[in-house]
């Protein structure tokens, strides 16, 4: 028996490496991905680039959620420049994500041009890198992103979700005025990885795609999700998969809110107890969770779900 | 009967059967009736689309279902299983809607190379004549007919004991008495003793034959054998009679649970049966009482309902057949015409999924005689596979899907006359020229005709390897039809219909999925031993399109597994080769249960590997190109 032994980690050995994916332009430009670990194994690798935390701001006032996710914004919902210069001066956010939820065929069914021009509008105003989303309609997607992209060429977006029913038009236009994919599957490493094939064929190149496997709340099958973004992971770092080694996005802030319990009051259920903190906790969770599980830019939206998630990032980097 | 129907004149053109059927009668029922056969892949239940009918003249009444367009329907085009008779009726039943068995006989007889795959066993028939000639009774010698008889044999051998069957003794006194005491008996070698089963006067020892069937869910296969000259002496081929109750074995075992449903499943079986032992008998002439045994290979539930038993709890999880290893009956009790004497043997099963004609496959093959890893791939509706050697085999049914048949598919078609078989597209236009079976006017599009266009549509980058057409490529054949984009292969002009035969981006999700399923089988399979694709040293390939398969085409579709093209190995028909080597060989007939007992069922619906397995197979050829590196697509920038 040696009792100079010293305890020794067990360590994987990883033979891939996470592609880097510079997003926006300019002193702003974000850069993710890169590493050659697990998520916070530093012990093992490193990270390369830390983990990202977009804030989410709409196209229209949100009329659904609960008064603990609007308050933060109540002044800003009906103007997203307004809202997104908010995120970033007062939250210090270094993304934005403008989900379009204003153009969804069976909401308000807003125009192609409009929602172009709010783009544009948001996109002139701020200098951090712009997230743009969609409603994941295929038509009407193929319609509002093209536009988008073509309005807005000069900003390197980052657009999604390009699915595989409407990748070949919404690529084509986004790789031609040089903005980011973000390539959307439901939930299945495999479909994730055929996605990025197509896209592939199509001509994008890895600095120009980022991966969004479908993400769900706590209580929500988030336990799949994480299986799920894990298994992309090794597939990338272990098994030197090409195909599955974007860095991967996570939108996960709408996921929990629109859940039953961020929306019940005290009284629905005092067990539940204090509903503004509920909807936090369940928002910083989720979002922790999808980070450890390997995603690289979680899309957020309370500001104190936010603080809390980068003060673990901070802790752990 | 005051409230007795009206009756109705039913013509079936162009047969010109004519029938008559109640007022409200159902079409496809009076087809059947009438002994018409009218494709119906679902059963009657409306859904599958293929047993479109032409009303010439007359009424019927029924809903307008999806898959007769509003421009067939206008021209009297309806599905025959949901129309009722309204009036005096003249119907066409158009060429796609029948069967032509004639063609299925195309089929390449089993090759002399495939039938050496199974090797060191001797030339032994379980089915023995021997001629005895008996001394007459005497006041000295007075024992019983029977006694004498049994005396004689048992003179002549000595290492069983034989046992005669009663029914040969009601015929004994005179049969022997006939010839001067000179009769021929037929024995049956059982494992441990002898039957007597048949005597006969005089010497008939030149005539001695046996049947052997492959009862598929879609084409019977049988084969007359000559117990003399280890010959085949005739073979037919029908389709199972049981296709009208249902394409799939799932329709049929909810047929059986309609009342008398078992009954006419195990007739029509049975009639099938018959039909094409009557046909080998009047082709080679061979008289019906030289028949001495029939073997039957088949799949579990086929089994199931040749021998009446109620399939009901092979579709129920856990899944467990009623019988494995069916002991042997008279195939007369049966319904099969032939003597009372005549015993029928059915091949063992492993499970309710994999049946006696997957062990009959491996037997056959000699599979489980060698060291070497063999991978078995049958590729049929039920897509059963098995892996193994000499020491172990795993087996798994991966349910392809009628896809390969022809199922499922708007154009498509059994490979009868008028398939699309084989094709090829102009690199430059993308123009296609056909083969079709027959050589007339192309009617449909048959399995192998499906697995080369799609290889020849993913090589021409004209699909994504995901299976959607790139409408982008200039190419007058892609259009946007009625089913979303397709691509027309034979306009209106050329072909047997009348329209265009086209193939859809529906069709083509049918053949992933089928494609998958098969992959996902044998890979989970490999895997779940602790192997790997590379392992492999043998591909043997069987079914009922073996023979017409283009391997190259089948691997770039992922298909069949990324190997050095030299593994592969066609044996056509595996079932039928085992049932043979089986009629020929009392030893074989022992191994046949040695190989079922051999063979550990992997129960793929249970298994999550096959799952994940399977989505990552629905892509052309494979969600993961490494194992498929001699495959290239033309589906890039």
């Amino acid at each position: 028996m040696n009792n100079n032994a010293i305890f020794e980690l067990p360590k994987q050995n990883y033979s891939g490496l996470i592609k880097t994916v510079t997003l926006g332009k300019g002193d702003k430009a974000v850069s993710v991905g890169g590493g050659n670990s697990y998520p916070f194994h530093y012990f093992e690798g490193n990270s390369c680039h830390r983990a990202r935390i977009a804030m989410e701001i709409y196209d229209a006032p949100p009329d659904d959620w609960p008064a603990a996710a609007l308050e933060p914004f109540a002044d800003v919902v009906s103007d997203p420049l307004a809202w997104a210069r908010k995120c970033v001066t007062d939250y210090e956010a270094e993304l934005i994500c403008l989900q379009l939820t204003g153009t969804d065929p069976n909401g308000a069914n807003t125009s192609a041009e409009q929602a172009a021009s709010t783009v544009n509008r948001v996109a002139n105003g701020i200098d951090v890198p712009l997230i743009v989303w969609g409603t994941a309609n295929h038509e009407k997607d193929t319609e509002v992103l093209r536009l988008v992209c073509e309005t807005c060429h000069d900003k390197k977006l980052i657009v999604g979700p390009v699915e595989e029913g409407d990748y070949k038009k919404i690529a084509a236009t986004a790789l031609g005025y040089g903005h980011t994919i973000i390539a959307s599957s439901s939930i299945d490493i495999n479909l994730a990885k055929q996605l990025n094939i197509l896209l592939a064929n199509l001509g994008v190149p890895d600095s120009q795609l980022v991966l969004d496997p479908t993400v769900s709340s706590i209580g929500y099958g988030i336990e799949y999700c994480y299986s799920v973004i894990e298994r992309i992971r090794m597939a990338a770092l272990t098994q030197q998969d090409e195909k599955l080694a974007a860095p991967i996005i996570v939108n996960i802030a709408r996921e929990t809110w629109k859940s039953k319990e961020a929306g019940m009051s005290v009284n629905d259920d005092p067990k539940l107890g204090n509903a503004a903190k509920r909807g936090i906790m369940l928002e910083a969770i989720s979002a922790w969770i999808l980070l450890m599980a390997g995603g690289d830019i979680a899309i957020m939206r309370h500001p104190e779900a936010i603080s809390l998630v980068r003060g673990m990032i901070c802790d752990l980097s | 009967m005051s409230n007795s129907k009206k009756k109705y004149s039913v013509v079936f053109m162009p047969d010109c059967v004519e029938t008559s059927a109640e007022e409200g009668s159902n079409l496809l029922e009076t087809a059947i009736a009438s002994g018409v056969h009218i494709n119906a892949g679902c059963g009657g239940a409306g859904t599958c689309g293929t047993c479109n009918i032409l009303i010439k003249t007359g009424k019927v009444v029924g809903q307008k279902t999806a898959n007769v367009s509003d421009a067939d329907y206008q021209d009297g085009l309806r599905q025959a299983c949901s129309s009722r008779v309204m009036s005096d009726l003249v119907v066409e039943v158009p060429a796609a809607s029948r069967l032509e068995a004639a063609v299925l006989k195309r089929e390449t007889p089993d090759s002399a190379s495939a039938a050496m795959l199974l090797s060191g066993w001797n030339y032994s028939p379980p089915i023995e004549k021997r001629f005895i000639r008996m001394s007459p009774p005497t006041m000295q010698d007075n024992t019983s007919d029977l006694s004498r008889l049994l005396r004689c044999l048992d003179n002549s051998q000595t290492e069983s004991i034989v046992e005669a069957d009663f029914s040969v003794t009601k015929k004994l006194a005179t049969t022997a008495r006939q010839d001067n005491w000179h009769v021929s008996a037929t024995l049956l070698k059982l494992a441990g003793h002898t039957r007597l089963i048949n005597i006969e006067p005089s010497d008939t020892r030149t005539t001695n034959y046996a049947f052997v069937f492959d009862i598929g869910t879609t084409a019977v296969r049988g084969q007359l054998l000559d117990l003399n000259r280890g010959q085949i002496s005739a073979q037919a081929i029908g389709y199972n009679k049981q296709i009208r109750f249902g394409a799939d074995v799932i329709a049929r075992i909810n047929q059986c649970s309609q009342p008398g449903g078992l009954a006419k499943l195990q007739t029509a079986a049975v009639d099938t049966i018959n039909e094409l032992l009557h046909q080998m008998l009047s082709s080679s002439g061979v008289a019906h009482s030289s028949i001495n045994h029939i073997v039957v290979a088949a799949n579990t539930v086929m089994v199931h309902m040749l021998l009446a038993l109620d399939p009901k709890y092979l579709r129920m999880s856990p899944y467990v057949p009623t019988i494995s290893s069916p002991p042997l009956v008279r195939a007369r009790s049966l319904g099969i015409d032939t003597e009372e004497h005549v015993r029928l043997f059915c091949m063992p099963s492993v499970a309710s999924y994999v049946g006696g004609d997957i062990v009959s496959g491996i037997l056959g093959s000699g599979v489980y005689q060698r060291p070497s890893l063999t991978l078995y791939i049958d590729i049929g509706t039920n897509g059963e596979i098995v892996l193994g050697n000499n020491e172990w085999l795993v087996t798994a049914a991966a349910s392809a899907g009628p896809t390969f048949e022809g199922g499922g598919i708007r154009c498509g078609m059994l490979a009868i006359n008028g398939a699309i078989e084989d094709l090829r597209l102009d690199d430059a236009s993308a123009e296609p020229s056909v083969k079709v079976i027959g050589d007339g006017q192309p009617l449909g599009i048959c399995g192998s005709g499906i697995i080369n266009l799609t290889a020849s549509l993913l090589k021409n980058g004209l699909i994504t390897q995901a299976g959607r057409f790139n409408m982008e490529k200039s190419s007058a054949r892609l259009r946007y039809g009625e089913n979303g984009a397709e691509y027309v292969l034979t306009y209106a002009a050329d072909s047997g219909t009348g329209k265009d035969i086209t193939f859809n981006e529906t069709d083509m999700d049918n053949l992933i999925r089928s494609k998958a399923a098969l992959y996902a089988g044998y890979h989970t399979l490999i895997l779940s031993v602790g192997k790997h694709m590379s392992d492999i040293d043998h591909v043997v390939i069987a079914g009922t399109f073996g023979n017409r398969l283009n391997i190259e085409n089948a691997i770039t579709i992922g298909l069949l597994p990324d190997l050095p093209r030299h593994k592969f190995t066609f044996i056509g028909n595996g079932s039928l080769l085992g049932a043979r080597l089986i009629a020929f060989s009392t030893e074989v007939q022992r191994q046949s249960s040695v190989v079922a007992s051999m063979m550990t069922n992997l129960e793929l619906s249970e298994n999550a590997d096959f799952m994940s397995s399977y989505t990552a197979a629905m892509f052309l050829p494979h969600t993961d190109a490494a194992l498929f590196p001699s495959v290239t697509t033309g589906d890039t920038a």
